[in-house]
C-alpha cells in the first residue's frame, strides 16, 4: 500500500483533510451522534482503503467495550465488557491515550491483538483515542489485511476524525446534564410552594449552582453548591455584586441582558464565564426564571451550570473545521486557473471541467495577457500527473509564465524559459503546453508547442489546426530546441486552445478524436460562450471527462466600421493603446495609410490637451468617441477640464495639427469639460492624389460657452 | 502596452546617421531627445535622421527635431531628415514647418549627398 499511495500521496492527504472537514460541519450542523459515529467509520473506511473499521464506547456502567458502528465486521466484537486496562489494542490505546499502528499483528507484543480481526484475515491497524484524556469516551480503530499498511498520517487523519467525535459527544453528555438538572429546578420549584426554607434546604443539597432573587432582581439567596464554586461568601454574593465575578469581556452582556429580562419579566438565559474559587474562569450557563404567586412577581429563581469543556470542545470544533474548510477552499481556488482577463478588442472564455473522478485536482491550466508591444499571449498547459504536486508545478508554471512572456518576445524562447526552469529543479516533472501570441490589427499568429495538442482555428472557410512549431515537452529534455511558426488569422475567426483531457480517449486513435473536435467546432455558432458549451457538449457528450479538460477560446473582435468608444486613464500611457484601437477602427473604415495616420494623430493630439487637463494625479479618464457615417469619419474627445493650449511654447502645435489635418473641427466647452468634435471626409487608398485639394473645404469653429 | 522606438546609429563620412524605427510620442519623446543629442560628435558636420522606418511621430516628436536643430545650429551642424515620398509623416513635417529648420530629403543617398 505503501507503493500504491505513493503517487498520490499528496492528493490522498488533501481528501483526508476534506473528509474531515466535512464531518465537522455535521458535527456543528448538530447532526445526531449516532448518525455522525456511522458517518466517521463510513468516511475511515474509505479514505484509509480500511476493510474493517470500528468505534466502540467505553462504558463505566457495563464495564467493559460496546461497538457504537462498524464496517465490515461481522457480529459482536470480540471485546465487549473486557476490563479497561485488559491486554487488547482497544484497551492499549484507550490507557495510552495516543494513536496506536501495528504494522503486523502476527508480530505485535504489546498487547494480545483481537482473536475476531485475525480470522477475518487482518495485517495491519491503527487505532486512536476518543476524547480527552480526562474524558475518555472510546476507540475508533481500522484494520487492513496488507501488514504495514498505515502510516502516521494515516494515524493523525483517524484522530483528526476521533477529535470531532469526542466534540460531538462530549456536546450531546452535556445537553443531557442541562436536561437533568432543569428537571431538578423545576422540582425544586414545586417544593418552594411548600415553604422558602424546605426550598432552601433542597437547594443546598443539589449538585447544580442554585441562586434566587427577589422582585426587585436583587440576590436574596445562594445555594452552597454556588459558593464552593465562587469561594466567596454569601454576603459577597447576595444583593447586586454577584456580577464582579464574571469574567470583564462577559460582564456588560450578562449584567445587560439580565436586566433587561428582569424588566420584561421572561425568562433569562446566558453563556458567560464565571471565576471559579482558584481563579480559573470556567464556561458556565447561567438560566433564570421569573416566579409569580396570584399573578404578581414574587421573584426569581436561577440556575448555573458549568459546561466548561463542552464549550472547549464547541470552540476548538469550530476552529478546526474552519481551519480545514478554509485550508481545502484556499488550495482549490489557487490551483484552479484564475479568472481570465479583460483584454481589449479580444473576446477571452474558458472552460474548466475537473475529471469525473473524486475530487482530484489537475494541473492543467490557461492564461491570457497583453503584452507590451499591444499583441495578446495566450497559453494552455497540462502538468503530467494529478493531486497537490502537479497543482503546485502548474502554479509555478503559470507564475514563471507571466513573468517570462513579458520579456520575451517569442513564444519559443518563452517556452524554452520554462523548460529551463522545470528542468533545473530535477523533479521529474513533465508538462505540455501551447504558447499562442496574435497581433489583433494584423491577425498574425505566432506559436510554439511543447509536446501539446494543436489550436484549432475556425474560420468562415471552416476549421484547420495550426500545425508545427512542435516540440518536445517541457522537462523532458535539457537543453530543448523550441520552434516558433507563424500563421495569419483571418478576421472574425475563433481560435480554440486545449488540453488533452478533451481529445484522448483510450479507445479512440487521437486523430479521430482531433477530427471530431473540428466537425463539432466547425459548426458550433453563436457568442464564444455558446461555442465553448457546443463543444464540449459534442465532445463529451454531456459526461464529466475521465481527465481534466481546459478548454480557451480566443476571438480577436471585428472592429464595426460603426464606431469606436472608448474611456481611457488621463495618462500619456493610454495613447498607445489609442492608436491601436483607432488604427483598427479605421482600417474597417476604409482609410488609406495617409488618412489613417493623420486621423489616429489629431485623436491623440486632442487626448494630449485631455490628459494635461486633467488635474492630479487621480483616476482622471477622458472619453473617446469615433463613428463613421459613409466616408466622413468623426472623432470626438471628452475630457472632464477646461480647453486650454497646452503649456509652454514646445507644445504649442497641438491645436494646429488637428487644424491643418482635419476637414472640420468643433471645440465645446462645458461646465464639466471640454469636448472637441473632429471631421474627416475618406477617400480611401485612391483617393490619395486628390487628397491636398481637400485642405479649401476646411472650416474651424471654435464656440465659446 | 507602450510605446516603442529604437534607434541605430552609424557614421557614414562626415556625418552621423540615425536610423529612428518605431513610433515616438509623449511616453518616449524625451528618450528619443537625450539619445540624439548625445550621440552626436563634435566633428560630424551633420545629423541625418533616417525616417524610413518610423511608424508614428506626434507633436511632442515635431519638438523633439526644432531642439535637436537649434542644439546643432549652435556648433554649426546640419540637421537633415529622410522621408520617403509615400511616407504619411511628410503632411505632418510640412505643415509644422519643420522644413524650416531641418532639410528632407527622400532617401538615405540623397540626405548624403550620393546622388
Amino acid at each position: 500500500m505503501k507503493e500504491r499511495r505513493y503517487d498520490n500521496e499528496l492528493n490522498t492527504r488533501l481528501r483526508q483533510q476534506a473528509a474531515v472537514a466535512e464531518l465537522g460541519h455535521r458535527a456543528l450542523a448538530d447532526a445526531g451522534v449516532e448518525d455522525l459515529m456511522r458517518e466517521a467509520v463510513r468516511k475511515v473506511a474509505a479514505e484509509l482503503r480500511a476493510p474493517f473499521v470500528s468505534l466502540v464506547e467505553f462504558s463505566e456502567a457495563r464495564g467493559g467495550f460496546v461497538e457504537r458502528a462498524s464496517a465490515g465486521l461481522p457480529g459482536s466484537p470480540d471485546e465487549p465488557f473486557v476490563p479497561r486496562g485488559a491486554d487488547g489494542q482497544t484497551g492499549f490505546t484507550l490507557g495510552a491515550g495516543e494513536p496506536v499502528i501495528v504494522d503486523d499483528l502476527e508480530e505485535e507484543g504489546r498487547f494480545r491483538p483481537s482473536r475476531r480481526l485475525f480470522a477475518l484475515g487482518a495485517r495491519s491497524s491503527v487505532s486512536v483515542p476518543i476524547g480527552s484524556r480526562e474524558r475518555r469516551f472510546g476507540v475508533l480503530g481500522a484494520s487492513s489485511r496488507r501488514a504495514g499498511d498505515f502510516s502516521p498520517d494515516d494515524a493523525n487523519f483517524l484522530q483528526g476524525v476521533a477529535n470531532i467525535l469526542a466534540a460531538a459527544i462530549e456536546r450531546a453528555r452535556s445537553e443531557t446534564r442541562l436536561l437533568t438538572e432543569q428537571r431538578r429546578l423545576e422540582e425544586a420549584f414545586r417544593h418552594a410552594s411548600e415553604g422558602e426554607a424546605r426550598f432552601r434546604e433542597l437547594a443546598d443539597s443539589a449538585p447544580v449552582l442554585i441562586w434566587t432573587a427577589d422582585a426587585d432582581g436583587m440576590i436574596d439567596f445562594i445555594n452552597r453548591g454556588w459558593l464552593e464554586f465562587t469561594g466567596r461568601t454569601v454576603e459577597e454574593e447576595t444583593g447586586d455584586t454577584w456580577v464582579l465575578g464574571v469574567h470583564p469581556d462577559d460582564s456588560e452582556g450578562v449584567g445587560s441582558s439580565w436586566w433587561r429580562a428582569f424588566r420584561r419579566r421572561v425568562p433569562w438565559e446566558r453563556e458567560y464565564r464565571l471565576c471559579r474559587h482558584d481563579g480559573e474562569y470556567r464556561w458556565i450557563v447561567g438560566r433564570g426564571v421569573p416566579r409569580f404567586a396570584e399573578q404578581v412577581l414574587v421573584g426569581w429563581v436561577g440556575t448555573a451550570t458549568d459546561i466548561h469543556e463542552r464549550k472547549q470542545m464547541e470552540e476548538k470544533l469550530a476552529r478546526a473545521a474552519a481551519r480545514d474548510h478554509e485550508v481545502a477552499e484556499t488550495l482549490q481556488r489557487s490551483l484552479l486557473p484564475e479568472k481570465l482577463p479583460r483584454i481589449d478588442g479580444v473576446q477571452l472564455e474558458a472552460r474548466y471541467l475537473p475529471a469525473a473522478q473524486g475530487t482530484r485536482i489537475g494541473g492543467d491550466w490557461y492564461d491570457a495577457l497583453e503584452l507590451e508591444d499591444g499583441r495578446v499571449a495566450v497559453v494552455v498547459g497540462d502538468v503530467v500527473g494529478h493531486g497537490l504536486r502537479a497543482a503546485t508545478v502548474m502554479g509555478q508554471l503559470r507564475n514563471a509564465f507571466r513573468a517570462y512572456a513579458l520579456v520575451e518576445t517569442s513564444p519559443a524562447a518563452t517556452l524554452a524559459r520554462l523548460n529551463r526552469l522545470l528542468s533545473k529543479e530535477d523533479r521529474d516533472v513533465m508538462a505540455t503546453a501551447l504558447y499562442l501570441i496574435f497581433d489583433r490589427d494584423t491577425g498574425e499568429v505566432v506559436f510554439s508547442s511543447a509536446g501539446h495538442p494543436p489550436a484549432l482555428v475556425v474560420t468562415r472557410d471552416g476549421p484547420r489546426f495550426l500545425e508545427g512549431g512542435r516540440s518536445v515537452p517541457l522537462g523532458t529534455a535539457d537543453p530543448a530546441t523550441y520552434r516558433d511558426e507563424a500563421a495569419v488569422i483571418e478576421s472574425g475567426s475563433t481560435m480554440l486552445l486545449y488540453t488533452d483531457g478533451l481529445v484522448e480517449r483510450r479507445d479512440t486513435p487521437l486523430e479521430d478524436r482531433l477530427a471530431q473536435l473540428a466537425t463539432v467546432a466547425g459548426v458550433a455558432g453563436g457568442d464564444l460562450s455558446d461555442v465553448c458549451d457546443q463543444v464540449l457538449q459534442g465532445i463529451l457528450g454531456g459526461l464529466r471527462p475521465s481527465d481534466d479538460v481546459a478548454l480557451l477560446a480566443v476571438r480577436p473582435e471585428p472592429v464595426a466600421p460603426g464606431g469606436l468608444l472608448m474611456c481611457l486613464p488621463a495618462d500619456p500611457s493610454a495613447l498607445a493603446q489609442l492608436r491601436r484601437r483607432m488604427g483598427r477602427f479605421l482600417q474597417a473604415a476604409g482609410a488609406s495609410e495617409q488618412e489613417s495616420f493623420d486621423i489616429i494623430l489629431t485623436a491623440s493630439e486632442a487626448a494630449m490637451n485631455a490628459i494635461e487637463h486633467a488635474y492630479g494625479p487621480g483616476d482622471a479618464e477622458f472619453e473617446l468617441e469615433a463613428g463613421a457615417e459613409g466616408p466622413v469619419v468623426t472623432v470626438t474627445v471628452r475630457d472632464s477640464g477646461s480647453w486650454r493650449e497646452r503649456r509652454g511654447t514646445e507644445r504649442g502645435r497641438g491645436l494646429s495639427i488637428i487644424e491643418g489635418l482635419m476637414d472640420e473641427v468643433e471645440v465645446t466647452p462645458g461646465p464639466r469639460g471640454t469636448s472637441i468634435r473632429m471631421r474627416r471626409r475618406l477617400r480611401g487608398p485612391s483617393g490619395a492624389a486628390t487628397d491636398l485639394a481637400r485642405t479649401g473645404a476646411r472650416t474651424l469653429r471654435t464656440q465659446r460657452a | 502596452m507602450s510605446t516603442a522606438a529604437d534607434i541605430a546609429l552609424e557614421r557614414e563620412g562626415g556625418a552621423l546617421v540615425a536610423r529612428l524605427r518605431g513610433e515616438v510620442d509623449m511616453t518616449n519623446a524625451s528618450f528619443v531627445r537625450e539619445e540624439l543629442t548625445s550621440s552626436v560628435p563634435n566633428d560630424a558636420h551633420a545629423l541625418v535622421i533616417d525616417l524610413s522606418g518610423a511608424r508614428y511621430l506626434d507633436s511632442a516628436a515635431i519638438e523633439v527635431l526644432f531642439e535637436l536643430s537649434r542644439r546643432l545650429g549652435r556648433r554649426r551642424q546640419d540637421l537633415r531628415l529622410v522621408v520617403p515620398a509615400t511616407s504619411p509623416l511628410r503632411r505632418l513635417l510640412t505643415l509644422t514647418d519643420v522644413g524650416a529648420v531641418a532639410t528632407m530629403h527622400e532617401s538615405l543617398d540623397e540626405a548624403l549627398g550620393r546622388r
